[in-house]
Parts: structure tokens; sequence; C-alpha cells
């Protein structure tokens, strides 16, 4: 990076900060304060560190530790292997149907995981859906590391295939046919010179998707537990959820989680300083994209794979079972029923109610996480202000951050006797739990959007008379909006289906979709639940879309 | 375009604040199902003018949930679905004194000072009748071959009432009945509903101990599954309601209390398949006085709970 000293990016390195510890600092204060003082939550600092070593002295923590290192790692590496492949056809050639694909890739992700799993559990598991239409059931497959794997991989690798999609697509083929010029083979110039140059999006994304995985708990809940298959997160989950309440315990492991996922954090900060990835110069692109010639039947096979069995199966699992009158009815004539739906469209049990909480919340999550992911990044890759790691550091911090901590950290943070003002018991606590789970997607996405745009362009804004901020918002902002509205757009659908945090945190009298679902199935209306999250999932993923299109009508993202 | 993202910003700011700044007269937390307290909550309201603000999740999250706020705690009437928490917070002195009136038909095995119960469920086996299995009698049916691989236990260590039940029965036979289980392929699975689940859609035949008043609201809903209650006998699961002493509104909290025990209150805890507490209301299902219920110790158990559920993990070897 070259040495600059831009004047008037003060006030956004403040703005910054000021949006980071409201959002991030404080709670993840309160949970370390936890940590170390066990009576925090009455108010008193007595007997520091008395439980700490209690908790890491426990004989189960290795255990928990290393399998979550490992369903991370396998999870890190199988969404690679499904999504590196798809994201860069995409990228490079001209894909019949792109844009079909693309929402259909997209489902998997607004598909909440706990759903998804209850889904393939009730497709797999003896006298399942596959064995009711097929003769076959899969669950020795399904209960285990590998089952885990596969389900979670189907959820998150759309991370992987947008980031790798877009960043390839941007690098576009001018960099490798240099290469090409040179008299290497098309493959050695896609090993050696595009997938390079596109590390920083592909890690960015990996990083996302170890620190999913390593946080996600209804998953290992449903599959692994069976398996004897303990994680950290169900080890916090029991401290959580089992009288009596081991507050401190949790927050210890929650740091354990946090630790791990500032490791891998460290670790891609390490690869991607190591060059230069910037590919966004002043000289024009050429967007032609090649024919895929005889590649055209394998490729289209395997989006159709994919997308068969990350969308497909899951949303037929929960289709059947929204449009089942019983469950023990089975996937029969006479048991087919559109009174579930109709439940949810005639407001049972506030499910209007609870869809409309989730959705605002969902945008509001989204601008707020987009505005401060932004600025954040810019401060961190563009200028040379003093304490910018840190601000870099605070917007990776909630990455592993398991929901359930997020809210007692809120809890203890927000609910002190003599404050002012709080949002506790108000939908703003909802709103800050969302922004800190989910503010790590933006600024990821924000910081490697940056990092690919040379300096040669806003130095040339500057030269040309336009100040920090004028060069910042026509230079720099439409540049990285491609990168920082998708990663918007999963902000929004993860706020919107939130579920372990918004169960403790929620307001008195306030429903989200998330915990709505989960009631009904908590007491036994599976089929009503699922209906919910039916049209939660068609609701989260074509209302983006629809924005998506908007802003491209109004041409503030070109393609 | 700034202006329309201003203009939903601040709509949705002014949607998030209608939401909060509903100021209800008395904040319940409750475990029990979320349409009980829903018609109890309507039909006090519409009584007494006192507004009722619910916050509904399961026993642990509620616990989570108290716990981290008891520095500026804002519950007043907790409904937990374990005894355990109302002995709990009576030693820690949390609790108000408080004998409702309407309290005097509950039996005095689901009442004292501090606490009473607004309706009790119990546990027994739930059977898919369409399971090609023989209809199951016993606890110890399930260790047969005809229910090999075809059973499910509610995790103990994840449902209070599961807990109270395997202590029991595993007292009685030092876990000889847990381990013929486990080699007929019985496996541990999750809360109530998750273990529940599989059964409906038939992967199993039966959950073992599974609670009552979510299986017949599923009968009701027209599953073939049916609750058995065992001649040896089983465990109840009172779920207590208590005032909180830190409650600012104790005087309305007690008028919600008489009103959950009135009849009319009374009747809604019976609509949702639970037994009342009340033993002059009468339910559509079997009541206490109907039940078997297995002689332990229960404070004594309580006691071994880490024991007892390290036997059962080692036993099912999981964890």
């Amino acid at each position: 990076m070259s040495a600059k000293d831009i004047g008037g990016v003060a006030p956004a390195a403040w703005l910054a900060l000021s949006g980071l510890v409201v959002v991030v600092a404080v709670p993840f204060a309160a949970i370390v304060l936890q940590a170390i003082f066990p009576e925090l939550g009455a108010g008193s600092f007595a007997r520091p560190f008395s439980l700490l070593s209690q908790t890491l002295g426990d004989v189960r923590l290795l255990r928990m530790t290393g399998n979550t290192v490992l369903l991370g790692l396998c999870v890190v590496i199988a969404s690679a292997l499904l999504a590196i492949p798809l994201g860069v056809a995409r990228a490079l050639y001209r894909i019949p149907l792109a844009p079909v694909w693309d929402v259909l890739l997209l489902v998997p992700f607004m598909i909440p995981p706990y759903i998804a799993t209850l889904g393939w559990i009730m497709t797999l598991q003896p006298r399942g859906y596959t064995e009711q239409l097929f003769g076959f059931n899969l669950t020795p497959v399904l209960f285990s590391l590998f089952g885990m794997t596969l389900v979670m991989t189907f959820n998150t690798f759309p991370v992987v295939y947008f980031a790798v999609s877009r960043t390839v697509e941007a690098i576009g083929l001018r960099y490798s046919d240099v290469g090409r010029v040179f008299g290497a083979t098309p493959a050695r110039a896609f090993w050696r010179i595009t997938l390079p140059l596109s590390a920083p999006g592909l890690a960015a994304s990996l990083l996302l998707v170890f620190a999913a995985a390593i946080e996600e708990y209804g998953t290992p809940a449903a599959l692994g537990r069976r398996a004897g298959f303990e994680v950290l997160v169900t080890g916090i989950d029991t401290r959580v959820g089992d009288w009596p309440i081991d507050l401190p315990g949790a927050a210890t492991l929650s740091l354990v989680l946090v630790i791990m996922s500032l490791a891998a954090f460290l670790l891609q900060r390490w690869i991607l300083t190591r060059r230069s990835y910037q590919t966004v110069g002043g000289k024009p692109q050429n967007a032609e994209k090649r024919e895929l010639g005889r590649l055209t039947v394998p490729v289209m096979l395997m989006f159709g794979i994919v997308a068969f069995l990350s969308t497909g199966v899951p949303m037929l699992a929960i289709l059947g079972t929204a449009l089942s009158g019983t469950i023990s009815g089975g996937l029969a004539l006479d048991n087919l029923t559109l009174r579930h739906f109709a439940d949810v469209f005639g407001n049972s049990a506030g499910a209007l109610g609870a869809l409309t909480n989730s959705l605002t919340l969902g945008l509001a999550t989204a601008v707020l996480t987009g505005l401060i992911g932004v600025v954040a990044a810019y401060v961190v890759v563009k200028t040379r202000i003093r304490g910018r790691a840190l601000i870099d550091i605070m917007t990776v911090l909630p990455n592993a951050l398991p929901g359930i901590v997020v809210a007692v950290g809120l809890i203890l943070a927000w609910n002190m006797p003599g404050l002012p003002f709080t949002p506790y018991n108000t939908g703003f606590i909802l709103l800050l739990a969302y922004c800190c789970i989910l503010l790590p997607q933006t600024a990821r996405y924000a910081t490697a959007a940056f990092l690919q745009i040379g300096d040669n362009l806003e130095a040339a804004a500057r030269v040309a008379g336009a100040s920090g901020a004028v060069a910042f918002q026509r230079i720099l902002l439409p540049l990285v909006f491609p990168s920082l509205a998708s990663a918007m757009l999963l902000v929004f659908a993860l706020a919107s289906r939130e579920l372990v945090a918004s169960i403790v945190v929620a307001p008195v009298g306030m429903q989200t979709i998330s915990t709505f679902i989960w009631r009904q199935f908590e007491q036994g209306s599976v089929g009503l639940g699922m209906a919910m999250a039916f049209v939660t999932i068609i609701l989260t993923t074509l209302l983006p879309l629809l924005f998506l299109m908007l802003l491209r009508r109004g041409g503030l993202v070109r393609e | 375009m700034l202006k329309s993202i201003k203009g939903l910003v601040f709509g949705a700011a002014s949607t998030l604040l209608l939401a909060g700044v509903a100021h209800a007269d008395i904040t319940v937390y409750t475990a029990g199902p979320q349409s009980l307290i829903d018609k109890l909550a309507e039909g006090f309201t519409g009584q007494s003018g006192i507004k009722v603000n619910v916050f509904q999740a399961t026993t642990g999250k509620i616990m989570a949930r108290i716990e981290a706020e008891a520095a500026n705690p804002a519950v007043d009437v907790l409904i937990s679905a374990s005894w355990e928490t109302a002995t709990d917070f009576a030693k820690r002195g949390w609790l108000v004194s408080y004998t409702s009136p309407n309290a005097e038909k509950v039996p005095d095995f689901l009442k004292n000072e501090t606490a009473v119960a607004q309706g009790v469920s119990a546990l027994g086996i739930a059977w898919n009748t369409k399971s090609g299995t023989p209809k199951p009698a016993e606890w110890s049916d399930r260790a047969k071959p005809e229910f090999r691989d075809l059973v499910n236990i509610p995790d103990p260590a994840q449902s209070g009432s599961s807990f109270e039940l395997t202590a029991a029965l595993a007292g009685q036979d030092d876990f000889a009945l847990f381990k013929s289980l486990k080699n007929n392929g019985a496996i541990i699975a999750g809360a109530n509903a998750e273990a529940l689940n599989p059964v409906l859609q038939g992967a199993k035949a039966a959950v073992f101990g599974a609670v009552d008043y979510i299986t017949f609201g599923n009968k009701a809903k027209g599953e073939s599954i049916d609750v058995i209650f065992p001649e040896s006998g089983t465990v109840i699961a009172p779920r207590p309601v208590m005032i909180l002493n830190w409650s600012k509104n104790q005087d309305e909290a007690k008028k919600f209390v008489d009103y959950m025990l009135s009849d009319e209150g009374q009747k809604l805890v019976a609509g949702t398949y639970l037994m009342p507490a009340r033993s002059d209301i009468p339910a559509d299902r079997p009541l206490i006085s109907d039940l078997k219920l297995i002689d332990y110790d229960a404070a004594a158990i309580q006691g071994k709970r880490k024991e007892i559920l390290q036997q059962i993990s080692d036993i099912f070897g999981a964890n």
C-alpha cells in the first residue's frame, strides 16, 4: 500500500469506531467480565477467576475443542470443493440460465440450518420421505460426522460460491490471457494466475464458513449428539440451559471459540498481506465470457446435482411436511392439506406479527452492518490511521461468538441498574444482537473488495481536486458496492432467521420468525412450523432479489 | 435513493420502538405452551384490566435470562415446567409467600407457601399405533425384541421431567432396565419434541417417557399416536407458579395467580391437555387420581443429579 495521508478520514474512523464499540465491544466486554467474575449477573465482582480453572480443567473440553476444529475444517474443505469449480465456471464462462442457477444456489443460504437439518432427517430416516417414495433410508450416513459435514456444507457453500464468482469475474480473463500469451496452458494460467488473484474473496469467504461452522448449534445438536460428537457450542448450550445455570462456564467456552476464529482470521490476514491483490485499476475491463463448448454437459450436470441436493431436497421436505395434515399420515393424497398455510396467513399464534418483526429487523440490521462494515473496512484498508488493526480485530471478534452468549452479554451490559436509557426489553436489543453477530459478514466482504481496488484510482480523484469524502463516495463506494450489496443481502437473510440469541433476548411479548417456528416445533405443531419456514424462505429469497433489481434499474449496480 | 433508505430506517426504528414500549402491568415468564399463556393473559386482562406481558421459552432459557438479569430483574410471575425451580428459588429467598383463595381445591402435594401448580403433566409411553409393534403396557416392554432399534428416550440432561422418570426407574433396579434398553438399540434423542418427531413419522415406534400433554395434543390433531401410562407407575411434573419478591406489582401478580386457579383459568389449562391443578376441574384425559405414581425421594435424586446423568450417559455411550 502506498504511503499517503488523506485528510477527512478521521470522522469516518470515529464513526466506525463508535459503531463498533456499541455493537461489538460492549457485549464482548460483558462476556469477558462474566468469565472472570462469576457473580457478575447479580452485579457483584466477588470471587474473580474462581471458576475459570474449573471450566478449563474439564477433561471434556479438549475433546469438544478437537471436535469443533475437525467439524469446522471438514465443512471448509467440503465447501471449497463444491463451490470453487461452480464459482469459477460461473465467472469465466457463459452458463445457460445463469441467473436461475444463482437463485437456486442462493436458496440454501436462506434455509435456516435447523430447518434444513430437520428436513434431511425427515427425508432420510426410516419411514422418511425417501423410504415412502423410493424404499430406502440412509440413517447411518446421516447421524455421523460425514452427515453433519454434508448438511452444513449444503447450507454454507453459497457464501464461497458467490464470493468466488464475484472476485474471479472482477479479475476477468485479462491477467490469465497475459499468461497464455507467454505460453501457459489454460489450466496453468488458471492455477498460477486467476486462482491466486482471487485469494482475498476466497479466503474471506472460507473464513466466514469456518466461523459459521464452529458456531453452528442446530445441526451438531440434532445429528452429532446421537453419534456422541459433542462440540463447544453444544457444551455451551448445556451450561446455559441446564439448571443450575453456569454462565461463567459458557462465557469461558465461547472465548475458546473466539480464540479459534481469531486464529483463523490471523492466518487469513497473513496469507493476504504477503502480496498485492489489486486487480481493479483504471484500465477498461473486457467482460466477454467464453463459451462452454464441450464442457457444457458436465458443467450443467454439476450445477444440476448441487442445486438439487442443496435446494431441492430440503425445500421439498419442508413443503411436503407443511402440506401434510398429520406427520404420521405420510405422503398420501388424503393427507394433503393447505391448512397450515391458511393458519400462517390467518395470523394463527401471531405468525404475521412475527414475519413483520423479523423482516423489519433484518432490513435494519442489513443497513446498519453495511454502513459500519464499509466504513470500518475503508479505514482498515485504505488509511494508515493508528489503531486501525484494532478496528479490524473488532470486526472479526463476533465471528465465532455463539448467539446465546451474545444474548447473555447484551443482557449483562444493558440491564444494569441506573442506565439512563436502555434498549433492553425493546426491539432494539434484537437489532443490537443481530448487528453484533452479523457485522463480520459485511466487514469481511467490504475489506476483500477494498483490497482489490488499486490506490491509483483514489489518488487520481484526489489529484483532480476531490475531497477524501467525495473520492470515497464517487469512486470507491460504487466499486465495492456489488460486494457490499450481496453481503447485506446475506445479512438480511441471516438476521431474519436468527434463532438462538432471539429466544433468550427477545423483548417480552415480541415474536420473531425463528422463535415462532421453534415454538411450533416444541409444542408438536411441526406442520405449522414448516409452513412458516417455507413462506419465510421464499420471502427472504425474493425480497432481496427484488431490491437488487430496483438498484440495478436505478443504475447503482452494474451487471 | 438515499432518502428512501432514510425513510426505511426511520420506519423500522419506529416499528421497533412501538413494539417495545407497550407498558404492561405485569410481566410473566412461562415455560408452558404459548397458546395457553396467550389465552390466560387475554382472559385475565378482560376481567381485571391489568395487562400481561409474556416471555415464553423453555425452562432452561428462562433461567438463563433470569440469571443474567439478576442485577435488575424484570419478571413478576414465573411459571416453570419443573418443580425443582420452585424449591431452588425458595431456598434462595427469591419468592413471595402467597396462598391463593382459589388454591383450596389444589391437593397439598401440588402447593406450598411460595408456589402452587398451574397444571400437571405426566410421563407416559408415546406409541405410534401404525408402527406394526404390539401395544406396549409396561416400561420394560420396550426392552423386548419387537422394539429393537425403535425406541427414543428424551435426554434426561435436557428435560427435567425425563430426568425424574429416569432417576425414579433407575433407583428401582440400579439401572438394569436402562442397560437392557440400550442393548435393545434404544437411543437418547434430544429434548422432548425431538424425541417425539421420529415416532410420529414412524422412524421409531415409541418414546420412553414422553410428556403426555403434547402427545395428547398431537393425537387430537389426528396423528396416529397414543399415550400409555404403565401399571407399575410413572412420574408427574407439576408446573409451579411463583411470584418473585423483587416484583413491584405483587398485588397484580397475586390477582393473576388467583385468575389462573379460578374455574375459568383451570379450564383453559385443561384445554391444553394438561391436568388442572385443582382436583374439582374435569379434563378430557386421565387425571392424577387415575395414575399410579412411583414412590421415590425427589430431594435425594436431585442431590445426585450429576452422578445419575453421568451413569446414564455412560450406559448410552453419548458424551
